[in-house]
């Protein structure tokens, strides 16, 4: 299982859900996304895509109006 | 208990609420607003207030402008800021946004971060702003307001507003991205 | 940064740095806001209703992450359409109130109120450019000035351009008005068509969209 990390801090929508959505589909299954995002539009658009596709979607927030959004790839 | 952990704060304050929440609260405001002011939510027509307001102040030969040749236009903009309601409403905005991310503690200074954002900013807004005084509207007051005041002009921005956004993708993902 | 993991539901999530407590400025904002309110309403009820409305609607944008331009942009650009179809849903309330206003308003003799400006050509025109400003720009009007309450240096800049883009097109007022809105026709519906009519195809046209934008959504997922 690797980790891939996602700065997208400062990236306003939709950028962070495309970039998610390349650097997912490069991924392996099993595979650890961490998008980091300060644009509280996407903790609502990337989970709720990453959740529709059947992923596993945790977000924590790690600071004032910053996210980190964790996605493990399930298939 | 810690208020960070009641259940209601969390709903309320903290956590983002559903869209449709969002969808029934906004439409019952721009009802109160058509209720009240006899004119529903607009935007645009505010932001240019404001630009001409500065433009005068600055000096600008507002006066030569056949828009400010009606003297009507002209009169409007000498409307004080703080007596002018739309610009209050707009202000309203800016501040309730802000209330609300501070409230969840979410407020943060977002710094620009590349130069590609500065130029997609710029062209973005003006082509914005442009657009709205050829549309007379943007998607408040020219697709939501005007669909639900039953005038055609709103629905056939809203046709042409998705085909912008189209044209819009393509180039972020190609040129801003 | 010091960090530790722990796991939560199969994903490994770490534990954040220390956050800091808005909610004293939060509250001291709010009694900013009702002392504003006060004094407009010393001055003008209806000044101060426009206030309070404003901030009613700068709190549920940014609650509720509304947002336009996503509703006509991601469709196409990331398949989703939950926000379209909030959208179909704010307009399907809104039309009903602002009927039963405009109809009121009608029966008693006068013009019906809301915003029906002239459709043409220009409309299409105006509208594919503010579609292109809104995806470049992450937002439009509504996005923007929420956006620059949350802190987004970049909206601020847009909201700049965007009070001079509003400038820089009236003052080529007097070509648009020339060539487009002086031909261009004023259509309320309900004064064309009849308000059964109107209605039903109002609420019609909205229904179906709706289920169009809900299956769209759902198509996406395979």
């Amino acid at each position: 299982m690797a980790e891939y990390r996602l700065d997208c801090f400062g990236e306003a929508c939709p950028v962070p859900l495309l970039k998610a959505q390349k650097k997912l589909a490069d991924l392996k299954v099993g595979d650890l996304l961490i998008v980091e995002v300060d644009h509280s539009c996407a903790i609502k658009n990337v989970p709720e895509w990453a959740r529709k596709e059947g992923h596993n979607v945790e977000i924590e927030e790690i600071g004032d109006g910053e996210w980190e959004i964790y996605i493990q790839k399930t298939k | 208990m810690k208020l960070e952990e009641n259940k209601y704060f969390k709903t309320v304050v903290k956590d983002a609420w559903p869209y449709t929440v969002g969808a029934i609260l906004l439409a019952l405001f721009n009802i109160t607003l058509l209720i009240v002011r006899g004119s529903p939510w607009g935007i645009s027509g505010v932001l240019l207030y404001w630009g001409a307001k500065i433009y005068k102040a600055l000096g600008g030969p507002l006066q030569n402008w056949a828009f400010y040749s009606n003297p009507a236009n002209l009169k409007g903009v000498e409307t004080p800021f703080f007596s002018h309601a739309g610009s209050l409403m707009i202000l309203g905005i800016i501040i309730g946004a802000f209330f609300a991310s501070l409230a969840a503690s979410q407020f943060k200074i977002r710094k620009i971060k590349t130069y590609r954002q500065v130029i997609a900013a710029v062209l973005g807004g003006l082509l914005m702003g442009y657009a709205t005084r050829v549309a007379l509207g943007c998607n408040i007051g020219g697709f939501f307001s005007a669909v639900a005041s039953f005038s055609l002009h709103g629905w056939v921005f809203g046709v042409f507003v998705m085909v912008g956004a189209w044209i819009g993708s393509k180039l972020l993902v190609k040129f801003f991205m | 940064m010091e960090t530790k993991t722990t796991v939560t539901q199969g994903v490994p999530v770490r534990a954040g740095k220390k956050r800091r407590n808005q909610l004293p400025a939060a509250i001291v904002v709010l009694l900013g806001i009702i002392i504003v309110a006060v004094i407009l309403g010393g001055k003008s009820p209806g000044l101060a209703i426009s206030w309070v409305i404003g901030i009613g609607f700068g709190v549920v944008l940014q609650k509720s992450r509304f947002c336009f331009a996503a509703a006509f942009r991601d469709p196409f650009l990331t398949g989703s359409t939950s926000l379209a179809k909030a959208v179909i849903i704010a307009v399907a309330i809104a039309s009903l109130g602002f009927g039963a206003v405009q109809y009121a308003a009608v029966s008693g003799g006068g013009n019906p109120p809301g915003f029906i400006s002239p459709v043409g050509l220009h409309t299409a025109i105006g509208a594919i450019l503010f579609g292109i400003g809104m995806v470049i720009a992450g937002g439009c009007a509504s996005g923007t000035l929420m956006r620059v309450g949350e802190g987004f240096t970049m909206q601020w800049l847009v909201l700049v351009f965007f009070v001079i883009g509003t400038l820089w097109g009236t003052h080529d007022y007097a070509f648009w008005k020339a060539v487009f809105f002086d031909r261009a026709p004023q259509v309320h519906l309900p004064s064309a068509l009849g308000w059964p009519l109107s209605f039903i195809l109002q609420f019609l046209v909205l229904g179906a969209l709706y289920i169009l934008a809900d299956k769209w959504g759902n198509r996406q997922r395979n």
